[in-house]
């Protein structure tokens, strides 16, 4: 059985990693009281909370955290009409936080997801891994078998061209769950017993071409470099689907980072995800999303995006564009979506004027 | 088919309008659930998880007309199995629509026997006699084959106790001719087991490596996690993020597409090694100490799409399937006997996963782990060879350029026109390139003479 780390086993790290430059973004309905567990190693960083749901309901941050709190009339305020974009009643309302951060890392997790255990016992410092899976290069280019070949005792193995040993940029760092896996609903339903118990000690870059879900419970992302891309889409309140937000952003990010050539990685740290959410209403949500994945999956597969969108801004115009295109024939769902991807774009740059100004990237 | 109810059946018929609140079906003997689900016009379904976790490898086609139009669905280790997906999209929609949905589910198991796999170790080393023991408990009950490299003078010496064939420069010439033996020397002597032996799966492991133990202290198995690797489904076309979903434990997670998730057949395991991992001899040299000690518990397919240096130090295949695909076919100019002095593996394992990838097979790397003994001296190989370190930057974005055509259907065909893509290509930078073009087609044409099995056209 694996279990979480207790209070006492976390020790706060000497260095809090680019503590001035690094956002935690965390969505939440109803406490903050997991944040006590993480607290030694959150402690450090500015938090941004976006409080979805009843507006007028208070969340209570523990003491000793510097943060801002947004809620649905917060961002109502600030968007304006701009705010149809956000989801309502879905934590898809999270990448409200990513495009009023000014730092140039986020970090988001889930209120449900707690301090894990290596199996020496060690608590995980989750924040801490993502960092140096950020501030490391990617090798989406070719595999190396040994995994991620900066870790420590690891390298690049024998074959491995010496011309792509330096990598490309890292922009996003997906860590995976101890406890509770992110299942669908009908695995859920099928397997309400198991438990991920096997810790997988490796980061791996997911090689261009390749796409991947995407799950948003434990993630971290170079804001400067991929932030644009990493909109939740319309989930919940008044939409025909919920559980994909961050589905969707994975596949667009994806995308557009094989496009720009950045990398992607995935596998630590490893969180420990305590709560299994009701099956049957992860069903109703997921239902459309099951069937309509098989469409979506070939569209971002067959993807191209021109050589003259050299920014994530241009990109994602662009597959909103596609996706308006293609997939409105799978349902008007994705009519709505494609032009909140482009609200979503507008209001990003206006909340980001400077992010016209970030160096394009160079388009394959 | 029934006539007159008997008191079990009308037992049966009351415990189906209850099954709901039975939770757990376990205790009942195959045969009475199978009568309970296989009775026809039955509206009611029922869900529950008689067992916790389930392989599905079967198409829909093979789902019986009958169970397909009745309103049950059932999926059970003693019967037909379904689709997952299928039993899936069943379920949802009957749930959607107000139905509870009954899935039995049970583990489909591919029982490999003994006699279908072939050992094969290219003896570099003459003195087998440690490397055989340390094996033993694992290689014992397969049939191995020992190709002795030509070049090693020594008379070899290989323990009692095992069920073997020893193929030694004499055998080679005999069998291949002494024109095209030259294919087989150093560690290329073992393709000659690949190409004679007669078995569907093959495993291979470099004479200084011996079996690893786990972090819990228990020994690898590694034949039996590469035969396992090659009978699960490989997952090439969609990355699940926690890695591969048919072991123990794991399973699809959500996102990933489920006509994804019968996945495809695996053709190639490519196993990683404790201690002296495979790197290059610039790399070892600089980090002179640096031993593999991170096991990592996972076994992942490469996606498609995805070239992947495959050391050929620790590996298992399909022959049947992918056989002429692994092909000796780049010996550099000052090849040597320790592997910092070999791109041959690396040259083939891209090969094959070119052609894997055109074909729709899957590789997988990862688990098992081999421990691989400390050997030679990086620097001593490094400054007598490193062509090779030179040489992969030209052979890797050949290989990412290699488009091979449609009517390739066949792995032979394949592996043909990857040949032909080297000679054209790369037969003009450097002799080695258009002497391993040349190679691959003698390779072929070995195969279709000598392997007489030939492989299967692709699915």
């Amino acid at each position: 059985m694996v279990e979480p780390a207790t209070a006492t086993q976390a020790a706060a790290p000497a260095v809090a990693q680019l503590k001035d430059e690094l956002d935690i973004v965390i969505p939440t309905i109803r406490n903050l009281d997991f944040l006590e567990m993480w607290r030694p190693f959150f402690q450090p960083y500015h938090l941004i909370i976006v409080q979805d749901g009843d507006p007028s309901k208070t969340i209570k941050v523990p003491d000793g955290f510097d943060y801002e709190l947004y809620n649905r009339n917060d961002i109502n305020r600030i968007l304006g009409p701009k705010a149809s974009c956000i989801s309502f009643k879905d934590s898809a309302c999270r990448c409200f936080g990513y495009m009023v951060s000014k730092k140039k890392y986020i970090f988001t997790i889930d209120d449900d997801c707690f301090v894990a255990k290596d199996p020496s016992g060690k608590a995980i410092n989750a924040l801490e891994q993502h960092i140096k899976n950020l501030l490391s290069p990617s090798t989406p280019f070719f595999f190396n078998t040994l995994y991620d070949p900066y870790r420590e005792g690891a390298d690049f193995v024998r074959g491995y061209p010496f011309s792509l040993r330096e990598g490309v940029p890292t922009a996003v760092s997906h860590g995976l769950w101890l406890n509770i896996p992110d299942y669908d609903a009908p695995t859920q339903l099928v397997k309400p017993l198991e438990r991920n118990t096997r810790f997988v000690d490796a980061v791996l870059t997911i090689p261009k071409g390749t796409l991947f879900p995407m799950c948003g419970m434990n993630l971290a992302f170079d804001r400067e470099l991929i932030g644009p891309a990493m909109y939740f889409g319309l989930m919940g309140d008044g939409q025909p689907i919920g559980r994909y937000d961050d589905m969707w952003a994975g596949w667009c990010m994806k995308v557009i980072c094989d496009h720009l050539g950045l990398g992607v990685k995935t596998g630590l740290p490893y969180i420990y995800h305590s709560k299994a959410s009701n099956p049957f209403v992860n069903l109703r949500k997921e239902y459309k999303g099951i069937y309509w994945q098989e469409e979506i999956i070939p569209f971002f597969q067959q993807a191209v995006l021109p050589k003259e969108c050299t920014s994530v801004q241009k990109c994602y115009i662009e597959l909103a564009k596609q996706v308006k295109e293609k997939l409105s024939k799978v349902d008007p769902y994705f009519d709505k979506l494609a032009e909140a991807m482009v609200t979503w774009i507008e209001a990003w740059d206006e909340l980001n004027p400077t992010a016209a100004a970030v160096p394009d990237g160079k388009a394959k | 088919m029934r006539t007159s109810p008997s008191l079990l059946s009308l037992t049966i018929d009351s415990a189906l309008l209850n099954l709901s609140n039975i939770a757990d079906l376990s205790p009942l003997p195959d045969h009475i659930v199978l009568d309970l689900f296989l009775l026809p016009a039955r509206t009611r379904y029922f869900l529950s998880s008689r067992h916790s976790t389930f392989e599905s490898q079967l198409p829909l086609s093979f789902l019986p007309d009958v169970l397909r139009n009745s309103e049950i669905v059932l999926i059970s280790e003693t019967c037909t199995s379904l689709d997952y997906r299928v039993a899936i999209s069943c379920f949802s929609e009957a749930l959607y629509f107000g139905i509870e949905l009954l899935f039995v589910f049970g583990k489909m198991s591919l029982a490999i026997r003994d006699d279908e796999i072939d050992i094969i170790i290219g003896a570099i080393r003459s003195d087998l006699t440690s490397f055989m023991n340390e094996w033993r408990p694992m290689f014992s009950r397969f049939h191995l084959i020992i190709v002795k490299d030509p070049d090693l003078k020594e008379e070899l010496k290989i323990p009692e106790g095992f069920n073997l064939d020893v193929y030694e420069k004499s055998d080679i010439d005999r069998v291949v001719g002494s024109s095209t033996s030259v294919l087989f020397s150093g560690y290329a002597c073992r393709y000659f087991g690949y190409l004679v032996s007669r078995k569907k799966y093959i495993i291979s492991v470099d004479d200084d490596c011996l079996p690893a133990r786990d972090p819990k202290g228990f020994v690898v198995d590694a034949v039996a996690q590469h035969i396992t690797n090659l009978t699960t489904p490989a997952t090439p076309f969609f990355f699940n993020t926690l890695y591969d979903p048919f072991t123990e434990g794991a399973d699809f997670v959500r996102g990933y597409p489920f006509s994804l998730r019968s996945g495809v057949k695996c053709a190639l395991s490519c196993g990683l090694w404790l201690n002296m991992a495979d790197h290059d001899a610039p790399t070892q040299a600089l980090k002179a100490r640096q031993r593999n000690s991170r096991y990592v518990d996972a076994v992942m397919t490469v996606p498609a799409g995805s070239l992947v240096p495959i050391s050929g130090i620790n590996i298992a295949f399909d022959r049947e399937v992918v056989g002429p695909a692994l092909v000796p076919a780049l010996k550099l100019a000052g090849e040597g006997k320790f592997r910092w002095e070999t791109m041959e593996d690396i040259w083939s394992g891209l090969c094959v996963k070119v052609v894997c990838d055109h074909l729709g097979l899957g590789v997988k790397t990862g688990l098992p782990y081999v421990w691989r003994t400390d050997r030679g001296d990086p620097i001593a190989s490094l400054k007598k060879e490193w062509e090779g370190v030179k040489l992969m930057e030209e052979v890797v974005p050949f290989f990412q350029s290699v488009r091979l055509p449609r009517e390739a259907t066949t792995v032979e065909d394949c592996v043909v026109e990857v040949a032909k893509a080297a000679k054209e290509r790369l037969g003009s930078t450097d002799p080695v390139f258009a002497r391993a073009a040349k190679a691959m087609l003698d390779w072929v044409n070995l195969w279709k003479s000598v392997g007489s099995i030939s492989s299967s056209p692709a699915v």
